[in-house]
């Protein structure tokens, strides 16, 4: 269980990514978000923005048309 | 963790061009890499502060889907990308000049200033320079 959830089904690009920037911002080193989104282009997007800032990507998975991430804030 | 630093010519005023350079800008400064901006030309005009809501960006047909679809706004793009990451944004010294403005014309809070097309290429030998 992450320590925050982010919904942002819907939204397409940059928008996924720019949310969750703003959410890792404000939590702790060693929290843990979740990221829930529709965009396709997230499961690559959120892998190289967690390899470029040094956040861990725990987690990348799809349930139907919803891929979900758990990010530990690392940076 | 700092990244390359990225800089960004933006010379055009085509809603098109203008939203992959807020795309490319927010992007880039949320995933830790320095990034400045050197709006000039056509761009110039998009950032006046007193340019009309429906009449600040032109485009062709994709600008119309852009609309439709409620695409997040360019200078809503390039504000985020300044709260989040390291982004900086200057305004053409010579655009200024030949529109007649002062930094007070253009939209508040975005630009950190003007600036010479010289300097900022000098800059930007030590990133990578894209240019829209």
């Amino acid at each position: 269980m992450a320590n925050q959830v982010l919904d942002v089904k819907g939204l397409n690009c940059p928008l996924p990514i720019l949310r969750a920037k703003k959410a890792l911002k404000d939590m702790p080193a060693g929290a843990t978000l979740q990221v829930l989104a529709t965009d396709p282009g997230a499961v690559k997007d959120f892998e190289a923005f967690c390899r470029t800032t040094g956040n861990e990507l725990l987690e990348s998975t799809v349930d139907g048309k919803v891929y979900s991430f758990v990010i530990r804030r690392t940076a | 963790m700092s990244g390359n630093p990225l800089y960004i010519l933006l010379c055009s005023g085509e809603h098109e061009k203008l939203q992959m350079a807020a795309m490319m800008a927010s992007v880039g400064a949320v995933s830790e890499r320095p990034v400045e901006v050197f709006v000039s030309m056509n761009a110039i005009l998009a950032f006046a502060k007193d340019a009309p809501p429906e009449g600040r960006y032109r485009g062709g047909a994709f600008s119309h889907l852009l609309k439709e679809k409620h695409a997040p706004d360019v200078l809503t793009l390039f504000r985020q990308g300044r709260q989040l990451g390291d982004l900086k944004m200057w305004a053409c010294s010579m655009a200024l000049d030949v529109c007649g403005w002062e930094m007070s014309g253009l939209v508040d809070e975005l630009f950190d200033g003007a600036l010479g097309l010289t300097k900022f290429l000098s800059d930007a030998e030590g990133g990578q320079l894209v240019t829209l």
